[in-house]
């Protein structure tokens, strides 16, 4: 038992450390720099505008299937409602993928794992909240097991409410999300 | 297999043990048992009367009466009569005998009612924390006077 | 529990609960030599909700909508085993008109639930094609049961001593028209599938069951009906009005993945033919008793004392409710036993000496709904 628990402990030590700067200093040709000097240049510009066009139109999402509302998430994604006419379509990894869909309840022993996902997801990165209990809870409010104000750890930018919402309201839930990304009042992390 | 034949066998078998007995329908009994000696009435069930299914187990809490009930329910994959055995422990220190050498899939049914309710299981092969996280353990949250229920700190509420 | 020592060619990996290829949230630590599986481990819990705590503090009506989310791919056969226990309690009569409607919004259900089981199975062992062609023929069943019920998942359709709203005008005309393209369709599955053999190649001759070892491992309902067991809580203890109906019980013997299958597929034409036997047969009457306290629009009911056991025919096994009622208007403790429960216990003893690229395969061959195990 202590053994697991060491190894526990060492894994989140090293997740909690910066990453390294693995020396590459000179690369011939090019010139490197570290701050965001050029992206808040950029985004005083019309070169933004263009910018949150190639967002906004293709925006790919993870399957994280959680709960109830798991299945009519994987329904959406597939041949009646088609959501690839808008450019979205569902990816394994969260490496490849820009928004992270929060369909179902989080309980006090997935939280952990949701963060590592939501971590891994290179920015900029957009949070959904799909269903009734990632907003408050749901019918399982009373529980002693689940996480109930999931918009106090991650910055979510639609709520989508319904017990199970139907699959044209999440279209509607990402049509809403794009214009917000067109009128620059979303909350996207760091770009 | 009728029901009234199954009960007389068994309180013929083990005239000590087994007390309480109630033949519900054709299809339902009912019988308690004493927690010393719950592996041999299994194993005479499960290879003499040929109830070789474990259907589940599980505890209820009486705080009123001071006692923990674990209840059996056992069925079998050729006649269609359930027996409900139903074995009384003190609600202060619950330590009932782990009848896995028996049936092979009480093994998870065990873990979850020594971390739900609190009761200790002698012999059971791994008994540790199944489905609430490692720092609710010692929390026992079925029993009736577990304080952290009903949550109220949702807030988003309509 | 694995041990956590290694070898000096051996490695122990987390599939962890977010992963493409596993169905639902739970982790398996699997030990490897290379590429063959030396001992393996489940852990789950990652959407556990504590349901029966929580029906402790509702009353009996309030609980139909909460019980109809312990599986939400099957949600009929929960409310109809909450519902019989209640109602076994009372001493509630249903009519038999009722009694038709609950069959043929359930076999509805089991239909479904096995289009998109089939589906998601075939696109775990690499077939993604299959997957889009059962959607979108459980897309044309579910409409047919919004016709009736409302809803398309979860939808808290049957009350104590009858159903919400009776079926629809148009409905037998809307099966005729949708029915005959299932059965086309569940035929060119099964043609797909015995002729393929890339198909065959995987899934013949892997995982295998026999009898004893399943009967010994607690094992229930299509995994077992594969290896040649009939049994069926349809005919075996028959509820509602199977007693009058024809259907027969679809087994196999070879006990492998692809036996699983062609059991799940002869299920599917057994479901279509028994609603429309029960199309056929029904009477017309009233959906409520007439003298009954508890109708649709009872709020507060006091059930009495008393302890029951309801076990129903879920498309993943056996299903039942033990209740525990001591005279007021909330239950005192509810004991929910999940068919899938002992299923997922029996992966450890079936993985051993198995490549790794067969994991998925009988892993997805048991059709786990993983809330049902958490609860």
């Amino acid at each position: 038992m202590d053994e697991v628990e060491q190894t526990e402990a060492e894994q989140t030590e090293v997740e909690e450390n910066e990453a390294e700067n693995f020396g590459y200093d000179d690369v011939p040709g090019v010139t490197l720099t570290d701050s965001n000097a050029i992206s808040d240049f950029l985004k005083k510009t019309k070169v933004q505008d263009v910018l949150n066009w190639g967002r906004k139109n293709s925006l790919w999402f993870t399957v994280n299937a959680m709960g109830c509302c798991g299945v009519e998430l994987l329904s959406t994604g597939m041949a009646h409602y088609d959501t690839d006419r808008f450019g979205i379509i569902p990816r394994n990894s969260p490496r490849h993928a820009d928004v992270l869909i929060i369909s179902g309840y989080v309980t006090k022993k997935y939280l952990p794992a949701l963060k590592r996902v939501w971590d891994q997801m290179p920015s900029p990165k957009w949070v959904i909240a799909f269903g009734d209990c990632a907003i408050s809870g749901g019918p399982f409010y009373e529980s002693y097991s689940t996480h109930q104000n999931v918009d106090e750890i991650f910055p979510v930018d639609v709520f989508v409410p319904g017990c199970p919402p139907r699959c044209e309201a999440l279209i509607q839930g990402f049509v809403e999300l794009q214009k917000k990304i067109e009128a620059k009042k979303d909350r996207g992390t760091e770009y | 297999m009728d029901a009234n034949t199954i009960i007389d066998s068994l309180s013929g078998q083990f005239p000590d043990d087994i007390y309480d007995t109630d033949v519900e329908s054709g299809i339902r009994i009912l019988a308690k048992v004493k927690p010393e000696n719950v592996v041999e009435v299994c194993r005479y069930l499960k290879e003499e009367l040929s109830f070789d299914h474990l259907g589940c187990e599980f505890g209820v809490d009486y705080p009123d009466r001071n006692e923990i009930e674990v209840v059996y329910l056992i069925s079998s994959y050729d006649h269609p009569v359930v027996l409900t055995l139903k074995a009384i422990l003190p609600r202060d220190n619950p330590e009932i005998e782990s009848v896995v050498p028996v049936y092979w899939n009480a093994n998870w049914y065990e873990r979850e009612t020594y971390e739900l309710l609190g009761v200790k299981y002698i012999n059971h092969p791994d008994l540790r924390q199944l489905v609430l996280p490692k720092e609710m353990l010692g929390e026992w949250p079925l029993r009736k006077d577990y304080k952290g229920f009903p949550n109220k700190t949702a807030k988003n509420l309509v | 529990m694995l041990e956590e020592k290694v070898g000096p060619s051996e490695m122990i990996v987390h599939i962890g609960p977010q992963h493409p290829m596993l169905p639902g949230p739970f982790r398996l630590n699997a030990r490897l030599r290379g590429e063959t599986v030396v001992d393996s481990e489940v852990e789950m819990g990652w959407i556990h909700k504590g349901i029966e705590k929580i029906l402790e503090n509702k009353t009996y009506l309030q609980g139909i909508t909460i019980v109809d989310r312990i599986c939400y791919l099957a949600a009929l056969s929960n409310e109809e085993a909450y519902v019989g226990c209640v109602e076994k309690l009372a001493g509630i009569e249903v009519p038999e008109r009722s009694q038709y409607i609950r069959v043929i919004v359930e076999e509805l259900s089991r239909l479904q639930s096995h289009l998109l089981g089939m589906g998601e199975y075939a696109s775990f062992v690499g077939f993604v094609s299959m997957f889009m062609y059962t959607i979108k023929e459980r897309e044309d069943v579910l409409s047919l049961l919004d016709s009736i019920t409302g809803a398309r998942i979860t939808h808290s359709f049957l009350r104590f001593g009858g159903v919400k709203d009776d079926i629809p005008p148009g409905f037998r005309d809307d099966v005729k028209r949708v029915f005959p393209n299932v059965r086309k369709a569940i035929d060119s599955y099964e043609d797909m599938y015995s002729t393929d053999s890339i198909y065959r190649a995987r899934t013949v001759g892997v995982g295998v069951l026999t009898a004893d070892v399943a009967k010994d491992l607690g094992v229930s309902g299509p995994p077992l009906r594969a290896t040649g067991v009939p049994f069926d809580i349809r005919k075996d203890e028959p509820y509602l009005v199977y007693e009058d109906l024809d259907f027969k019980v679809c087994t196999e013997t070879a006990g492998d993945v692809y036996a699983r299958i062609q059991v799940r597929l002869d299920e599917m034409r057994e479901s279509m033919y028994i609603i429309e036997q029960c199309l056929d047969q029904m009477p017309e009457g009233p959906l409520f008793a007439e003298d009954t306290p508890y109708g649709k629009r009872s709020p507060v009911m006091r059930i009495p004392a008393g302890e029951v056991y309801h076990r129903v025919e879920d498309p993943r096994g056996e299903m039942g409710f033990y209740m525990v009622s001591d005279g007021s208007d909330k239950p005192y403790r509810v004991k929910i036993r999940g068919p899938v429960y002992p299923t997922l216990q029996t992966l450890p003893p079936l993985l051993k000496g198995v490549k790794v690229a067969d994991i998925v395969a009988i892993a997805g061959s048991m059709d786990t709904c993983t809330s049902e195990v958490d609860r």
